[in-house]
């Protein structure tokens, strides 16, 4: 050490090297055999993955038929989003940004209402009143200072919840990020924020964000427990958000977990990848750290599955999703008024104006038609 | 600025050019110009823009001066204030008009104040680009027109082409202007085929302040700019099939505005009617009567007529869009109610 450094012993950052928590490797081995949990919570895990995915899928195939809008891929991402929400109980409030559809679905989102949503049609917009998940938010990173209000209102009620919310690494750039964590961190609220790292933010890499090697260092600076995990792998991204979840529930405060994965597909279903990145940098993740992959040899070391068992889960996740879909696509078309409806609870009379400019417009296209 | 000695416009060479194409070219010739300026924003740089609006630039000008910001409008925004108050010319973009609210607080509060805080010692030549307007079924805040938090902001300038000639040059002016000045796209516009133009392709300027008669008419006055100019004049298209004569007014810059040009239109039609895709209360619109009143009043044959969008946020629900988002047929139903007035 150099003289000038000397003065500052024990007072400056300590920049000790961090390795992402993993309880499997990449070849579905344990590398931590102790931290396996129950097998059958890693089937319901992997069920879930797998109904995510083939979702995920049949959305580009429906964006690609104009059967859906513009829509926000998180094919790659399942571990980090399913195996996080997945720890939830009914009563924790998820809220989520555009890229959360496997978080949602996970918290109990009917496939049926996020293909409508996905539509723009204002049916899917109201998520059902018996799930706590908050609206769906675009505008980078307001669901994050919403959840540490969440966490405030859920501690001054005494509801024993949590608010889980998720952000990617690029919208921890805003400074609303460092808003809402140092608010829930300095009351104590309950809530857990989860980093999605998946690298790129569109088409800006994870580099060119912030100095930081890693977000989660963020942590240490608002005084709460920071994670970094191996965010394709279910097992350590569950035992990690288990235990930040409940740490909030019991009254210890947020926590930071930052989740180390890759957006594999497109930033949305209208991006094109091939304008910033190598296919070869996505194709390594495919081949060689799928979250699926993973989850699927580890269960086949165990012999807790096979073909037949996998063939018969696929066959009912279609058919799951198939009825979604049908269901979905007999929706009945929205109702024009649905432009004006819940803007205020007490309208005000310009409102009812164009309430009545509206219905006159609606007449009017009805007798053309 | 650097001294360049520049042809006049009548002797440069053309391209038939996108409105996107010339915003495009706006800031290659600026870059080229003017080593002051620079460029940054959420992906601007080796993507070009979400739109692709500044595709090639990084190439053609570095990575120094044009590059990808931290995901943020707040550090966008204030950082070009300083940058701007100590020399450069930044040009920075946000990903869309609906995103600009997180750096609202160096808007409102600073870039719209900092000359006259600091008693004229700085000033802050800068210039903020961003993509505006629905109509395509995208994303909830993809859709948004938010000109009037910043026409009520004092301080800043707005401009609001409606097609590639006046982009070019007034984003060409907009980078010369050492008032902060924001530029408003219309996303339907980039690529309208039908606005395609012979554009030259070096450096001229239109003026920050003078709008643009794009017909010319006797019986009613149409006010509109960006997007909804296309709209006025179809409306204006089908009202001469029925001996009605429309003069379409496209402001080009909303601050500052060209009044002379409004209430010249007005006092010869007596009837005045403003389109804005933003929603309709403490508007433009509502700003524009407001002075129509003020300086023509006793021309006006009929009240003004304000054709909006609905006091709500913009329509994400793409089956419904054109009941609210104003088309030519809404505004034809006001030319109908002036004239019968
Ligand atoms: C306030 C705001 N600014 C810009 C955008 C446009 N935008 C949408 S997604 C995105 C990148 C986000 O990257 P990241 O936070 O890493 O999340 P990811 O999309 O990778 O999940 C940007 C800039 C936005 N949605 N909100
Ligand atoms: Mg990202």
């Amino acid at each position: 050490m150099s003289e000038s450094s000397d003065i500052f012993a024990g007072s400056t950052l300590q920049t000790a090297d961090l390795k992402p928590f993993q309880i499997l490797a990449p070849d579905g081995r344990p590398v931590r055999e102790e931290l396996i949990p129950d097998l059958e919570i890693v089937e319901e895990l992997y069920r879930r993955m797998a109904r995510a995915r083939y979702l995920d899928d049949k959305f580009m195939v429906l964006y690609k038929s104009q059967r859906l809008g513009n829509y926000a891929q998180f094919g790659g991402q399942e571990a980090s989003q399913v195996a996080s929400a997945f720890v939830l109980k009914a009563k924790d409030y998820v809220c989520p940004m555009y890229r959360n559809t496997a978080a949602m679905i996970t918290h109990g989102w009917p496939i049926e209402k996020a293909i409508l949503y996905w539509r723009g049609h204002p049916d899917g917009w109201r998520i059902p009143d018996d799930l706590n998940i908050m609206p769906i938010i675009i505008s980078i990173p307001g669901q994050i200072v919403h959840a540490a209000g969440v966490a405030l209102g859920i501690q001054a009620q005494n509801l024993g919840a949590v608010a889980l919310s998720y952000i990617g690494e690029g919208g921890t750039s805003q400074g609303d990020f460092h808003a809402g964590v140092n608010f829930a961190a300095a009351r104590k609220a309950p809530a857990v924020f989860i980093i999605e790292n998946n690298g790129w933010a569109i088409s800006v890499p994870r580099k060119v964000q912030s100095g930081v090697d890693y977000l989660m260092r963020r942590a240490e600076g608002y005084g709460i427990p920071g994670y970094l995990v191996d965010g394709n792998d279910a097992l350590a991204v569950y035992t990690t958000a288990k235990k930040a979840v409940e740490d909030a529930r019991v009254g210890n405060g947020p926590s930071i977990i930052e989740q180390l994965t890759y957006r594999v597909r497109p930033h949305t279903t209208g991006d094109d990848p091939k304008a910033y990145r190598t296919e070869d940098e996505t194709n390594e993740w495919i081949a060689n750290r799928d979250p699926i992959k993973r989850l699927k040899l580890f269960l086949e070391y165990e012999k807790r599955w096979n073909d037949d068992r996998e063939v018969a889960m696929q066959a009912e996740i279609e058919t799951e999703f198939t009825a979604a879909l049908e269901a979905a696509d007999h929706a009945p078309a929205p109702d024009p008024m649905a432009l004006l409806d819940y803007t205020m609870i007490e309208p005000t009379w310009q409102l009812e104006e164009q309430r009545a400019t509206l219905q006159a417009r609606v007449a009017a296209e009805g007798g053309a038609a | 600025m650097t001294q360049v000695i520049d042809k006049p416009v009548g002797q440069q060479e053309t391209r038939p050019m996108t409105m996107a194409a010339a915003l495009t070219d706006a800031m290659d010739v600026a870059l080229t110009r003017d080593p002051k300026v620079i460029m940054y924003g959420e992906d601007v740089g080796r993507l070009g823009g979400v739109y692709r609006i500044t595709t090639g630039l990084q190439a053609k000008h570095g990575e120094a001066r044009v590059f990808d910001s931290p995901l943020s409008e707040a550090a966008i925004m204030g950082t070009a204030i300083g940058a701007a108050a100590v020399g450069m010319r930044p040009v920075v973009e946000f990903q869309f008009g609906g995103f600009m609210m997180p750096a609202f607080d160096h808007i409102f509060s600073h870039v719209s104040r900092y000359r006259y805080r600091s008693r004229g010692r700085w000033k802050t030549p800068l210039v903020v680009r961003f993509p505006v307007g629905g109509g395509l079924g995208l994303l909830e805040q993809h859709a948004d027109s938010p000109e009037a938090y910043l026409m009520h902001t004092p301080g800043i300038k707005i401009i609001y082409p409606s097609n590639p000639y006046d982009a070019k040059g007034l984003l060409l002016a907009a980078i010369e202007s050492d008032d902060p000045v924001f530029c408003f796209e219309t996303i339907k516009l980039y690529r309208d085929p039908k606005l395609r133009q012979d554009v030259p392709t070096g450096y001229y300027t239109v003026p920050l302040g003078k709008a643009r008669i794009a017909r010319e008419g006797t019986d009613v006055t149409i006010i509109a700019y960006g997007g909804m100019v296309q709209p006025a004049e179809a409306a204006a298209e089908a009202a001469a099939q029925a001996n009605v004569s429309c003069e379409v007014i496209d402001l080009r810059s909303i601050v500052p505005l060209d009044i002379d040009t409004i209430i010249n239109s007005v006092q010869k039609t007596g009837r005045a009617i403003v389109v804005h895709e933003a929603v309709r209360t403490g508007g433009v619109g509502a700003e524009i009567a407001a002075l129509i009143q003020e300086k023509a009043f006793y021309s006006l044959e009929a009240p003004i007529e304000r054709v909006t969008s609905f006091d709500t946020m913009p329509s994400p629900f793409n089956a419904l869009n054109h009941f609210s988002r104003p088309e030519a047929h809404h505004i034809a139903e006001a030319i109908k109610k002036v004239l019968s007035a």
